[in-house]
């Protein structure tokens, strides 16, 4: 999909790891909007798992603001990371994981 | 020239916006209305810190209830998280002195703005634009994860009070700057490398490019506006372009010049003689979307590119792309840069203290509502 839409509609990859306590998903891999803020990401979040109070982390090592779009986080941190490839790693936790 | 100057460190500390802030209308529960309070605002501190102060000015007129603070200028509800320099150079096109503000303690806006709960909301988000800074600069953030409870209280504490030796005392250890123009992180003195495990990821003086953590506010505004005074507010976030990414640096290319900078930024929009050289425009949209394989940093920025180019242009795109837009001014801790300075001496001296540049630009367009990306 990603390699026949025109690139103001790419989406990205985001895979969603479960962290400490938190409920791990059935679902783990989606795609969302490169033009969508991460925003979104934690609402969809709270959403599947009914849950307002979550940290929203990325790469394991911190919490974007809402406001930044996805494609910048993966521009910057999934394709400069040598583990991750061609996906944006969230993590999600009950309590504060990376303080 | 020296890459760091402590003395322009000192002038970026110090620097404040006068700041004149009204409470609410819809709050005022006497008569006459409290008058509104005078503060000077960090430009490196952030509009909740300031808190503290304002409230007990206007604790007596509240109505009843929890506070939830936020401010609006002209009716746009303020992200708390922008560093107030920043929000002051992006929205008062011309400087308004004092910057009249107005707080609200109730009727949060929570589709428009996240809630800030306090000092510890802060804090929070600077610690992770940190971590986020240290990660594009280092290629993780041990560094910062690794820094003990107590000297991350300091550093934060030093940056609320505005103690720049302090902060730099800290900071340094951290070992995210100064950048010399090999792109290599020159430390103070030559003492133990930094505690990250050998073999990890690094992308400093290994032959990558190095990345500097830059945040861009792009602005549209008139063209034909010869008075800054009169560019059209903005009533709405949207109107804004943000653009966190970072500028990519090659070891080769040395003595970079701010200008230089910006067009690896926003390649479509930074030129100077209009026109002038068709052939180079068409080129670089040759290789736009041409091969999406990572680790090639051109396409990193061509995929932006084509992505600018998608919105509202038909036709002959680059052309027409030169014809409406135009750098009106860039704005970087309130001052409008020389284009030729040395791109290193910029990120040194004018980077906020979570080692990002904010940069604001502006751009004339014949069409206001445009925004670019």
């Amino acid at each position: 999909m990603a390699a026949e839409s025109p690139i103001s509609d790419r989406k990205v990859v985001v895979h969603l790891r479960a962290t400490g306590d938190a409920p791990i998903l059935k679902q783990t891999k989606f795609k969302i909007a490169g033009n969508d803020n991460f925003c979104k990401v934690i609402e969809f979040l709270r959403r599947q798992l009914r849950r307002d109070t979550l940290f929203v982390y990325v790469n394991s090592a911190f919490s974007p603001n809402p406001d930044e779009l996805v494609i910048d986080l993966y521009n910057i941190f999934a394709l400069w990371s040598l583990y991750t490839c061609d996906k944006l790693v969230v993590n999600y936790a009950s309590s504060m994981a990376w303080g | 020239m020296e890459l760091c100057s402590k003395e322009a460190v000192k002038y970026v500390w110090e620097g404040a916006i006068p700041l004149q802030i009204h409470l609410h209308e819809s709050e005022v529960t006497t008569l006459p209305p409290p008058p509104p309070i005078l503060v000077l605002g960090s430009r490196i501190g952030y509009l909740p810190l300031l808190v503290p102060l304002i409230k007990p000015h206007f604790s007596s007129t509240l109505p009843p209830g929890t506070d939830t603070v936020w401010f609006d200028y002209k009716g746009l509800p303020l992200k708390w998280y922008i560093p107030t320099g920043v929000l002051f150079d992006l929205l008062c096109a011309e400087p308004e002195r004092p910057w009249n503000l107005t707080v609200h303690f109730r009727g949060h806006p929570g589709d428009v703005l996240t809630p800030c709960e306090g000092e510890d909301s802060v804090k929070w988000s600077y610690i992770n634009s940190l971590k986020e800074a240290a990660y594009i600069i280092n290629g993780n953030c041990k560094n910062v994860m690794n820094m003990s409870q107590a000297d991350q209280l300091e550093l934060w504490q030093s940056l609320v009070k505005g103690n720049m030796d302090g902060y730099l005392r800290i900071s340094s250890r951290l070992k995210l700057g100064p950048l010399g123009e090999d792109c290599i992180v020159r430390s103070a003195s030559s003492s133990a490398q930094p505690r990250q495990a050998i073999g990890e990821p690094d992308f400093t003086g290994s032959g990558r490019p190095c990345r500097i953590p830059v945040r861009l506010y792009v602005r549209n505004i008139s063209e034909d506006l010869d008075d800054l005074e009169d560019a059209v507010p903005i009533d709405n976030w949207d109107r804004i372009s943000y653009i966190n990414r970072p500028v990519e640096i090659h070891k080769e290319e040395g003595h970079l010049s701010f200008k230089c900078a910006m067009k690896t930024l926003l390649p479509k929009i930074f030129f100077e003689e209009p026109l002038v050289d068709d052939h180079e425009f068409l080129r670089e949209g040759e290789t736009v979307g041409a091969d999406s394989s990572y680790g090639d940093s051109e396409t990193i920025g061509g995929s932006w590119n084509a992505q600018a180019e998608e919105i509202p242009f038909a036709g002959q795109p680059q052309v027409q792309l030169l014809k409406k837009s135009k750098i009106k001014m860039i704005r970087i801790q309130g001052i409008e840069l020389d284009m030729d300075i040395p791109f290193f001496w910029v990120v040194n001296n004018l980077k906020n203290p979570e080692y990002f540049l904010h940069i604001c630009v502006f751009i004339g367009t014949s069409t206001d509502q445009s925004t670019f990306r």
